[in-house]
């Protein structure tokens, strides 16, 4: 994904034999995350933010809340958004329009594993949980991510950093005053003293398998993912459902590959969920304190 | 609207002469060449400096300097309402100016000929005094790339509300209609780089106002100085055991 990395054939040859015997440059293996930390709270203006480091790559989500109407045929459901940024200070060359092209590619992939479809049944949040007065007044969720610093990996890292925003968010407790006949139009006042958390457990996370000669590695850095043939996103929820896929680069893949690809990314995903579990609590009782 | 309380706090429960807390974090970023963070009170900034290396556009080579770039962007959620910004607005681009211009004067392009420098400042959270807090981000990161640079320059911003100067204005003073006037000294040098206002207003108050405004950057110089310092006793300390 990243440009200009200028490996010499030696460079390239170490990686790929390294990831051959299972023993990859920074001494993990191939289904090994690098260790991240997670800051909670950072954005005060956002309903709920987080920063996530893994390794060199530095993100930033944040999740913002606005009262609106309901998507016109789906009175019972709120409406959640997904966007994407890749700021220049993450390369030079996200520099004007640069960075546009790659913010609408995980935007999209972000999109596809979270939104759930058309019918939104799929989505990562209970839909329904978000209607405050059902037809007319509903919740509507911006989650924007900002990528800092880009060392590989950035779709997973932006899954878990959103995942983490969202657990830090706290929707402001409404109270209707009129506006329940069918006709009339919602009267409410914002109460901002008491917050309610929104429901985590259906949020998936992204595992990516990049493929890498023979091999396929979980959590590539950027000297990784430029030597790649083919990277498979699997969006993996807590339950181990199959939320969202993305295939990328230009080989193509067979298909028992493939699959096989899909059980490994879900067997990563169930510890790497509980480790992300952990960090955020962490990172929330870290909060708390200060 | 009254800014300031009849026992003379504002909004915020700052004095008319006092800055926002300051905070400021050198090298956060590991990929880039120097980057640091700027806060202002909620006013966040991060910058970072790729540089000096080879000029990646031909044309723009200069044989005799340096060429300075910026580019300043807002994050979709660091205003209070969240609002997509394009890129390449004008307030965007009239602010990557600014601290191109101001940074330019700072750096003494003349030591590197041929070569490029990119600055590229990204607001995280806005609440007044931006232009202010990214030159200062901008200025920190700079040094943390080892740009030979002719003084550390140090900006600040200040008002005039319910006939006070006021300094360090957050968005809602910023926004209650007074001048803004954001300055960026050069403070050994003794020499005014920056400076913008954007309202009417009597030359005696300009006069107290400005002033008010070089007093705060040159509070700011000496928080920045601080700031170095203690990253450099942090680099030297690194490097001690090493010595065998």
């Amino acid at each position: 994904m990243v440009v200009g990395l200028g490996l010499s054939s030696a460079e390239k040859s170490y990686i790929a034999g390294g990831i051959a015997v299972d023993l990859r440059g920074d001494g993990r293996g191939r289904h090994h995350f690098r260790d991240f930390s997670i800051d909670t709270s950072i954005i005060p203006q956002a309903n709920g933010s987080a920063r996530l480091r893994l390794g060199g790559t530095d993100v930033i989500a944040s999740v913002k809340a606005e009262l609106c109407a309901p998507p016109p045929g789906r009175p019972h459901h709120g409406k959640l958004e997904i966007n994407v940024e890749c700021s220049p200070t993450a390369a030079p060359e996200f520099e004007g329009r640069g960075g546009e092209e790659l913010s609408m590619d995980l935007s999209r992939a972000l999109q596809r594993s979270f939104l759930g479809g058309a019918s939104g049944a799929g989505a990562a949040i209970d839909l329904a949980s978000l209607v405050v007065l059902e037809g007319k007044l509903c919740w509507m969720l911006y989650f924007d991510g900002l990528v800092l610093s880009s060392d590989g990996n950035l779709l997973d890292a932006l899954s878990i950093a959103m995942k983490a925003a969202l657990s830090n968010c706290g929707l402001p407790k409404v109270e209707i005053t009129s506006g329940t006949n069918p006709e009339d139009d919602a009267d409410f006042e914002l109460n901002e003293e008491e917050f309610t958390p929104v429901d985590t457990s259906r949020f998936p996370v992204i595992v990516t398998l990049t493929k890498v000669g023979k091999h396929y590695i979980v959590d590539a850095t950027a000297e990784e993912e430029s030597q790649m043939t083919a990277a498979v996103s699997v969006a993996v929820n807590k339950k181990g459902s199959i939320c969202g896929l993305t295939k990328r680069g230009g080989t193509g893949l067979d298909p028992s590959v493939l699959l096989d690809m899909i059980s490994v990314a879900k067997r990563v995903s169930q510890t790497l969920i509980t480790s992300i579990d952990a960090e955020i609590s962490a990172a929330e009782s870290r909060h708390d304190d200060q | 609207m009254d800014f300031i309380s009849p026992e003379g706090l504002r909004l915020d429960g700052r004095r008319p002469f006092e800055l926002r807390q300051l905070h400021a974090e050198i090298g956060v970023l590991d990929n880039a060449d120097g980057s640091a963070t700027f806060e202002m009170g909620n006013t966040k900034v991060i910058a970072v400096v790729y540089g000096p290396r080879e000029v990646q556009n031909r044309s723009q080579q200069q044989l005799d300097h340096a060429l300075v770039r910026c580019e300043y962007s807002m994050a979709t959620f660091s205003t209070g309402d969240r609002r997509r910004r394009g890129k390449g607005d004008r307030r965007g681009t009239e602010l990557s100016l600014v601290i191109r211009q101001t940074m330019e004067a700072a750096i003494l392009t003349n030591l590197l000929p041929r070569s490029q420098i990119d600055i590229f400042v990204q607001v995280l959270q806005a609440d007044g005094g931006t232009r202010a807090c990214c030159i200062n981000a901008a200025a920190l990161a700079l040094a943390d790339a080892g740009i030979p640079m002719r003084d550390l320059v140090a900006s600040c911003s200040a008002g005039y509300l319910n006939s006070t100067p006021l300094l360090d204005l957050n968005y809602l003073e910023d926004s209650g209609g007074g001048p803004d006037l954001t300055v960026a000294l050069f403070s050994k040098l003794d020499k005014v780089t920056l400076l913008q206002m954007d309202a009417k207003v009597p030359l005696d108050v300009f006069e107290k106002v400005m002033n008010l405004a070089s007093e705060g950057a040159k509070a700011v110089t000496q928080f920045l100085r601080e700031i170095l310092m203690e990253n450099t006793k942090k680099l030297a300390f690194a490097k001690e055991p090493l010595k065998v």
